[in-house]
């Protein structure tokens, strides 16, 4: 069975630039994916083709068997049902709060009460005359939330939503949102450059840098078993540490550590912080010591490389404190020398 | 900062450049009591007369020039509404052939005054004109053509500037909610554009209101015509009329400046607004464009270089034409860039301790004379000018001579435009971010090489961008400067009018169209420049 949203073969160049370089995605019914890389990766452009407001150099998207875009065949925005909620929201300002839910609605879904069950799915319930200038920020974000899901789109797409907001409003509104499109079994795709906000909104990832797709998968393979060094560390901290690769092991000066890939030779290999210890010993000296309060990181310089470890409690060691580094986790992902 | 003063000045740099330039208190409430004088004086004399004012006010002739000012000002708002709205949606959200360019030249009726616009069309129909045939242009449909095709850039250019800066999310928003772009265009982008129309049309209503030349020429007796008949036989009447506008002035101002703070929009920079097809319409839009920018642009110069060519072929002759030559015009062009530098400097220079006051110590009296700068602004200029002219008329001894004379006539100037310099010298002073003036102290720097070498300097560019406002201005005011300026002194403006009253349309020619250009050259630097690169 083909996935319900497919965005085949994607390429887009602005000018000289090219945005989105053969990228394909597909989405399961119900399921949410995320777009996640810096800025100017082209994931918002490749969210703009999958809405209809750009259109693709080359490639095609499919809904539910709907082919909206494809060779000279550009459905219109307006007619793919597709939701969306953008990085402003977007909200119209001279339209009270029912007025810009039921701007998607037909007179008769209207008249049977959708609006007021649409706010009160994001729990606005009562909020109808408000306008968008009276509202707070994680209030106008459920109001877009709101507007798009009225209509019954078949995929809702996401641009930078919670960036507006402060980080304590942001943590709670997104898993409210995750929350509620599940329970409505929405598919949808969030374009985001938080990692964080990605592992927690996504069944799935795309890992996106300069236009192409660097990986796509759940969100534990790709923090465990990255495609590329540079998706290594884009996802989370990371030591890329050198060894000779042979016989599913690494030598590397933190021991030999056990490979999960068929690697050779002189390789990096990428071992978490989290997965290193420090003991009372004499290898490695600490030089630099952060507390986070929930967990503490060091800085140990062994011989000419440092390398970061983060334990879960406060700190035991000062900085000049002579200690010795081992690794206890699973098996490491290594590249050849030469990766990026 | 001193230790111990009770309210914390907002910037530390006021205290030292209060103690260069010695403005205070006192000064800022004197400038401020010297823009109030022109209203003050009106509404004074005006009660004076007692009875008669009633009797005027109620009286046929205060009556029926009231109602001929309020139906050519609203019409003309009315017309200008639509018309400037619909070539700015054209021109910013269409795929009309041109538009770039377009955007820019629709904005230069802006620099033609109502008087010149309605000398082409004395000039071009009529007796005596470039095509007998046709009746001399007159009354209120002649008014009205002239006052909508140079007044549509009031409404032109904020809507251009609205529809250039907002959210392109919302129509994507509309669309994805399954809005077509027709009823995307029609249901979020026109509201959007509400506060901007109704703000430009109120504008329009002032001009409309304020013109004296345009109705003048075309011999329609608005309220401004019968102030200016009346102003040396009939004080009462003028008096009574003045105030009337002048009130009527302060209420329109008033209303735009209530809609402009209660704006309920957002803007965004950035993005590229989303542009609709014209379809069908494409052609008559194209066609509407070219009639307005033919009618408005085109046509006046071209009546003007006819009859500068006609006027040379004379060269000589002692008719009609330029008799000897076009030295007649050195006189009126040094007199209006005179004027206007003086105009310029000399309100820039009043203005700056307003300023100054009013952003960086944002006093109570400061405001209120900002306030006072700013009515001065809003009403019209035959107003302004009526009121210096019958107070120079009887002013006690040592003053009397201001009667005609060149001071005389640049104060009343700088007392009409000084709002334009005080509003740029306020952006200028803003913009100065306060941590400059606190970086040059912690380095050790005096007040005094802090006002000459950080202050001035940062200033200079809005000081000068204000005082050429006031040029422009100056050179394109035609009422004012024919009840203030001495005699014999004819600027540009007034040479115009009087070679158009006198049907010289040579001289009227040459006159109008070294005006327009200097006109033209100051509104593209200081007014359209700005505002289409924001």
């Amino acid at each position: 069975m083909s996935a319900y949203l497919q965005a085949m073969s994607i390429s887009k160049t602005f000018d000289d630039v090219v945005a989105v370089n053969d990228v394909s995605l597909m989405v399961d019914e119900g399921k949410s994916l995320v777009l996640l890389g810096p800025s100017g990766c082209g994931k918002t452009t490749l969210l703009r083709i999958i809405a209809g407001l750009e259109l693709p150099d080359d490639g095609r998207v499919v809904v539910a068997r709907d082919v909206l875009t494809g060779p000279d065949l550009h459905v219109p925005p307006e007619l793919r049902r597709i939701g969306m909620v953008f990085q402003d929201w977007a909200l119209f300002p001279h339209m009270d709060v029912a007025r810009n839910v039921a701007f998607g609605l037909t007179k008769d879904e209207v008249k049977s009460g959708r609006v007021d069950e649409a706010l009160g799915m994001v729990g606005l319930a009562g909020y109808g005359n408000r306008y968008p200038d009276e509202l707070s920020g994680g209030q106008a974000q459920r109001v877009a939330l709101a507007r798009a899901l009225a209509p019954r789109p078949r995929v809702m797409l996401f641009d930078e939503p919670f960036s507006n907001l402060d980080s304590e409003l942001r943590a709670q509104v997104r898993i409210e949102v995750s929350t509620l499109l599940r329970e409505v079994g929405m598919t949808s795709i969030y374009v985001t450059h938080d990692q964080e906000e990605a592992f927690l909104l996504g069944d799935a990832v795309a890992v996106m840098r300069d236009g192409r797709l660097l990986q796509n998968g759940t969100p534990s393979e790709i923090y465990s078993n990255p495609a590329t060094p540079w998706v290594a560390t884009f996802v989370g901290e990371a030591n890329l540490v050198v060894g000779e690769a042979h016989n599913g092991l690494i030598a590397t000066a933190l021991g030999a550590l056990p490979l999960s890939t068929l690697v050779r030779g002189t390789c990096k290999a990428v071992v978490r912080p989290e997965h290193l210890m420090v003991e009372d010993g004499s290898a490695g000296t600490i030089t630099a010591v952060d507390f986070f309060g929930h967990d503490s990181s060091y800085r140990v310089a062994v011989d000419d490389a440092t390398y970061l470890v983060r334990v879960a409690a406060a700190p035991r060691f000062r900085p000049g404190d002579k200690v010795s580094i081992s690794y206890a986790g699973p098996e490491v992902v290594a590249f050849p020398e030469t990766a990026a | 900062m001193r230790v111990g003063s009770k309210a914390p000045e907002r910037s530390p740099s006021a205290a030292g450049l209060s103690r260069r330039l010695a403005w205070s208190g006192a000064l800022v409430a004197a400038i401020g009591l010297i823009f109030l004088f022109p209203l003050g004086f009106l509404l004074w004399e005006t009660v004076a007369l007692g009875d008669d004012l009633w009797g005027t006010l109620l009286s046929r002739r205060a009556m029926v020039p009231l109602a001929k000012s309020l139906l050519i000002a609203t019409t003309t708002a009315v017309a200008c509404a639509v018309l400037g709205t619909t070539l700015a949606v054209l021109v910013a959200r269409t795929n009309l052939p041109g538009r770039r360019v377009l955007r820019v030249v629709l904005a230069l009726p802006l620099a033609i005054p109502s008087f010149v616009g309605a000398t082409a069309l004395l000039a071009a129909f009529g007796p005596g004109a470039l095509i007998t045939a046709l009746p001399r242009p007159e009354g209120f449909w002649g008014a009205l053509v002239v006052l909508t095709l140079l007044s549509y850039p009031y409404v032109y250019l904020p809507v251009l500037s609205r529809l250039r800066s907002t959210a392109p999310s919302l129509e994507e928003a509309a669309r994805q909610l399954g809005s077509t772009p027709r009823r995307t265009l029609l249901r979020i982008v026109m509201p959007q554009l509400r506060s901007a129309i109704a703000a430009g049309t109120l504008l329009v209503l002032l001009y409309g209101l304020s013109d004296f030349g345009a109705v003048s020429l075309m011999r329609y007796d608005t309220i401004t015509r019968a102030i200016f008949s009346s102003r040396l036989f009939d004080r009462a009447t003028s008096l009574t009329l003045g105030l009337l506008l002048a009130v009527l002035a302060l209420v329109v101002v008033a209303a735009e400046r209530a809609i402009v703070s209660r704006r309920r929009e957002i803007s965004t920079v950035g993005r590229r607004q989303p542009v609709y097809g014209l379809g069908r319409l494409r052609g008559p839009a194209a066609v509407l464009v070219v009639v307005v920018l033919g009618a408005a642009l085109v046509t006046p110069i071209a009546v003007f270089v006819v009859w500068i060519l006609r006027g040379s072929a004379t060269i000589g002759s002692e008719f009609a034409g330029f008799g000897d030559g076009l030295g007649f015009l050195v006189s009126p062009v040094v007199n209006s860039i005179l004027a206007s530098v003086a105009a310029g400097i000399g309100a820039a220079a009043i203005v700056l301790p307003v300023a100054l006051a009013e952003v960086r110590r944002r006093t109570l009296l400061a405001d209120a004379s900002a306030v006072a700068v700013t009515s001065v602004f809003a009403l019209p200029g035959l107003v302004v000018a009526l009121a210096v002219v019958f107070w120079a008329i009887q002013a006690p001894a040592p003053l009397a001579g201001l009667y005609q004379s060149f001071p005389l006539l640049i104060l009343g100037y700088v007392l009409h435009f000084g709002a334009q310099s005080l509003r740029s010298s306020q952006a200028a002073i803003a913009a100065i971010p306060e941590q400059i003036d606190a970086a040059a102290r912690t380095l050790g720097v005096g007040p005094r090489r802090r006002l000459l070498e950080l202050d001035l300097p940062l200033m200079a560019p809005g000081l000068i961008a204000g005082a050429g406002l006031v040029m422009l201005s100056t050179l394109k005011e035609l009422p004012a400067t024919l009840l203030l300026a001495p005699i014999g002194f004819q600027t540009l403006a007034t040479k115009t009018w009087g070679a158009a009253e006198d049907g010289f349309y040579a001289e009227v020619g040459a006159t109008a169209l070294v005006l327009v250009a200097l006109s033209a050259l100051l509104t593209w630097l200081l007014v359209l420049r700005p505002e289409l690169s924001r």
